[in-house]
């Protein structure tokens, strides 16, 4: 190999000198202070190295401790409820303070068919947006309606119950409810589902509402992966003649399938925990109705209203259990839909 | 810089002449039989090259011959990603610099570096200068002053800079930035420094001003520099390593690399038949 | 533009223009309606709240039903408990975000750690005021400000921990090497560049999570829960806004309802407004 040949001339004059300037060091001009200061000091930063390290892993273990205490007090606070009334806890519909019985069904019901509402109104309609968003908009108004949206998710959920309670509920009672009541009053099924009277506050109301709060998470997330649609792709679709619509139903919808549907789990998993919006409009009655103008409950709801005053040990741990419940239902969602966006990214990478 | 090669040149040749003390060139790191890893790829091959004091060393080759690789390598900069690794021996000053036991950050304080790309720090310009001298050593303001000082002025950049001290480091110009990592890296009083292609984002002034500055430098440390630009490589260079495919083609004087490189290799890249 | 009689098939084009305009018509509607509703909210909200807006409000304690009052010790125990939870959880949040970013980027733990913190980082508030009632407010026997501040904190915790980790990833690779050239030990390269690199978007993350935690209701019901006078005593019950408004809305009297509406008012501005001053100062780079 050439370099074996143009080295060893070379090395003839490179004499060894190691030792030397290993032991003068001093021979470099403006050379380092006396080593053994040297030392001690980097031994002083390679200790606070290793510390900071630990803390910062210590803080990181930290949030996993968090997740186990909650489920651990969860299990713990729960044991008295589900050791007096076993797994048919989660099947029975009975709620009486005053006899001691307790059951989950009517709060996991109230639960379930609140954020169903709620999707089946913010998931086509936030797509929409993030269409429009996306593909329709002027560039000028993006920035401004993606904040306006943005912000949307910001307020505050006592807000939003407020809200419901002194102006949107008795705006459904006195003007939607009654036609909804009228419209479907003949029809079979749909005038058990839409049975009055109506009270302005209800199941319906509450999934309405929740279904404004998720919106914005629906949005937001539709219109980043929508985003994430390589330019080239659309423009491919585009150069073949298709609308803007073909583009998007073809081509960004399938792209972004996987991102969409987590982004819409997110959304659910706000739904199903979220508390106090609906806590504020949806009747808190323990029973399950058929109409949906009823009023109902949410297991988050009957944890906020009734947990400062239920009294005895099994009323406290049958709320808890509601607790565990909620957030079991809860993590398996959010869980699916971190697992799709989590997806997603490595896709793109 | 000719000056040097024809030294060189000198002695391959001629007997010194008298009363001119002959030149000794100094091994200050040795590179005895490396090869180098990402993961399972090898990207340096038994690497075999010595790097002498106070001269500069140029290490060209087309991209990822392994140039870039080979300079990290000395301040083991690789060490901040998992999954790449060195075996083999890189002695300086008769200390093998892959050891385990080798601290890490006194050996980067011995071997400095600059980047392709200027990277000040989020601070005012004397706390780019001064950072790295507090971190070793306790001294009083006074001195440390007096150090920033004769830092940015090695450096080349105290005139420009004397009067706005306090300003964002990042406020600075291309290639006034650049000169004050140069600053920086002086500072902390190295003996070697490598220069990772340090004119690749500078104008034709800055890149003029830097070389001129490493053509300074070299007086007092060894150094080593990453160019895919052959002229700057004979501009700057003592010595010149050509490097291809994760080996070293060749290594000799600059002066004889670039009129009578010994491998065909060698040749066509140069005279840029490709790369 | 070229007539449609040239196509093979007009009606069949006509047919895809018409569904084009149709989704495209749908697509104002959804976003007049999703702009619509936040326009409908402020609208009432500054309505309904700005009529109570005195600097009584800011002076006075909340009142016995049927008297006149403020909301003084309702905001200043929100404040208190806010900062408490904050001093608790940003240390803690930007420690472990600094984990996830620089030292364990790519090992298991990491990755179990971020999967857990997004799931925090969604987890219903309800839930944490649960947790925190089982640690805290049971084992001590009484409910207290302190309880209340780390529920607050439990939840300002995930928040800190993901912006700080995607604020660190933004600071690039060469930064980090420079500072390692120069012989600086990691954690000096940490606290003293990344940090200092990544630092208006780490305050970023710390502003959302105050403006966050500042409306969060559910887990203050059961923890803090509330007091109708002025308390800094943290060992104790304590009020804060939040529940106020809870508490003042349900009631059947008059100027608790108005109360419960000047303080939805005064949470939702300085809400909107940390979120705006947030996301300008990551804009602003």
């Amino acid at each position: 190999m050439a370099s074996r040949g143009a080295i060893p001339i070379l090395r003839q004059y490179g004499r060894r000198t190691l030792t030397q300037s290993l032991a003068d060091p001093a021979s470099i001009p403006g050379a380092p202070a006396p080593t053994d200061r040297r030392t001690a000091r980097l031994n002083r930063l390679r200790a606070g190295d290793a510390l900071f390290r630990r803390m910062t892993r210590a803080a990181a273990l930290g949030v996993l401790l968090l997740l186990g205490g909650v489920i651990v007090s969860l299990l713990v606070g729960s044991t008295p409820a589900f050791l007096a009334f076993g797994p048919g806890f989660v099947t029975a519909e009975v709620w009486n303070p005053v006899t001691d019985q307790f059951g989950a069904l009517a709060p996991i019901h109230g639960t379930l068919v609140t954020s169903a509402i709620a999707m089946l109104i913010a998931v086509p309609i936030g797509i929409m947006i993030a269409f429009f968003l996306t593909e329709l908009c002027p560039m000028a108004l993006r920035r401004p309606i993606g904040m306006a949206i943005e912000l949307l998710a910001g307020v505050p959920s006592i807000i939003y119950g407020i809200w419901g309670l002194f102006v949107f509920a008795p705006f459904l009672q006195k003007y939607v409810q009654p036609l909804i009541i009228a419209t479907f009053e003949n029809v079979p099924l749909l005038s058990d589902l839409f049975a009055g009277p109506p009270y302005g506050i209800g199941v319906l109301t509450a999934g309405l509402i929740l279904a404004i709060m998720v919106l914005p998470f629906v949005t937001a997330i539709s219109r980043d992966v929508f985003d994430s649609v390589p330019p080239v792709m659309k423009e491919a679709a585009y150069g073949l003649g298709c609308t803007r619509w073909e583009v998007f139903r073809s081509v960004i919808l399938p792209y972004t399938r996987v991102g969409v549907i987590g982004g819409v789990m997110l959304g659910l998993g706000r739904a199903l925990g979220e508390t106090m919006a609906v806590t504020f409009v949806i009747g808190n009655a323990h029973r399950i109705s058929a109409s949906v103008l009823a009023p109902g409950t949410t297991i988050s709801a009957s944890i906020a209203n009734e947990f400062t005053e239920a009294v005895g040990d099994i009323y406290t741990s049958s709320l808890i259990a509601l607790g565990l419940i909620l957030f079991a239902i809860t993590f398996a969602v959010l869980s699916a839909a971190r697992l799709m966006l989590a997806r997603l990214d490595r896709g793109k990478s | 810089m000719s000056a040097s090669v024809q030294n060189v040149q000198i002695q391959l040749d001629a007997p010194v002449p008298a009363g001119e003390a002959p030149e000794i060139l100094e091994e200050k790191i040795s590179i005895r039989n490396l090869e180098f890893f990402y993961g399972d790829s090898r990207a340096l091959k038994k690497i075999d090259l010595p790097l002498y004091s106070r001269k500069v060393t140029a290490f060209i080759g087309p991209s990822g011959c392994g140039k870039s690789t080979l300079l990290r390598v000395l301040n083991r900069m690789y060490d901040l990603y998992p999954g790449q690794r060195a075996t083999g021996e890189v002695m300086l000053d008769g200390e093998n610099l892959l050891s385990p036991s080798v601290d890490i950050n006194l050996l980067r304080a011995r071997v400095g570096m600059v980047f392709q790309k200027p990277t000040p720090f989020p601070m005012s310009i004397y706390e780019n200068v001064a950072f790295g001298i507090r971190l070793y050593e306790d001294l009083p303001k006074n001195e440390i002053d007096a150090r920033v000082e004769s830092a940015l002025r090695r450096a080349a950049l105290w005139d420009e800079v004397k009067d706005k001290l306090g300003a964002a480091g990042q406020a600075l110009s291309g290639g006034q930035q650049q000169r004050l990592c140069i600053a920086r890296t002086v500072a902390v009083r190295p003996e070697v420094i490598l220069f990772d292609e340090p004119c690749s984002a500078l104008d034709p002034i800055s890149t003029a001003k830097i070389e001129e500055l490493i053509d300074e430098l070299k007086r007092d440390y060894t150094i080593v520099i990453v160019t895919h630009n052959m002229q700057q490589a004979a501009r700057v260079s003592d010595f010149t390593t050509f490097m291809y495919l994760g080996e070293v083609v060749e290594f000799g004087p600059t002066g004889t690399m670039f009129t009578a490189p010994t491998d065909r290799r060698t040749q066509d890249y140069i005279t840029g038949r490709f790369g | 533009m070229t007539g449609t009689d040239q196509l093979a098939n007009p009606a069949l084009y006509r047919r895809r223009a018409r569904r084009n305009r149709l989704a495209v018509a749908l697509a104002y509607a959804a976003t007049a309606f999703g702009v619509g509703w936040i326009a409908v909210i402020l609208a009432v909200l500054l309505y309904k709240g700005i009529g109570g807006l005195s600097l009584a409000v800011f002076t006075e304690m909340t009142p016995p039903p049927g008297a006149a009052g403020g909301l003084l010790n309702a905001i200043a125990g929100s404040a208190v408990m806010t900062l408490l939870a904050v001093l608790i959880g940003t240390p803690v949040g930007v420690l472990a975000g600094t984990y996830l970013s620089e030292f364990g980027k790519h090992d298991r733990v990491s990755a179990i750690v971020r999967f857990v913190n997004d799931i925090l980082l969604s987890a219903p508030s309800v839930v944490v005021g649960l947790f925190v009632y089982e640690i805290m407010v049971a084992p001590m026997g009484h409910f207290s400000g302190y309880a209340g501040a780390v529920a607050l904190a439990v939840i300002v915790i995930p928040v800190v921990v993901r912006t700080t980790e995607d604020m660190l990833n933004l600071v690039p690779d060469t930064m980090r090497e420079a500072a390692a050239s120069i012989g600086l030990p990691r954690s000096h390269m940490i606290v003293h560049i990344a940090y200092r690199a990544a630092r208006a978007g780490i305050v970023t993350g710390i502003l959302l999570a105050v403006a966050r935690v500042s409306g969060e209701t559910a887990p203050l019901l059961f923890t803090a829960l509330n007091n109708q006078f002025w308390s800094m005593n943290m060992n104790g019950p304590m009020p804060s806004l939040p529940v106020v408004i809870f508490q003042f809305a349900l009631s059947p009297f008059a100027e608790w309802q108005k109360l419960a509406w000047t303080g939805a008012l005064i949470i939702t501005v300085t809400v909107l407004g940390l979120s705006v001053l947030a996301r300008s100062l990551t804009h602003r780079r």
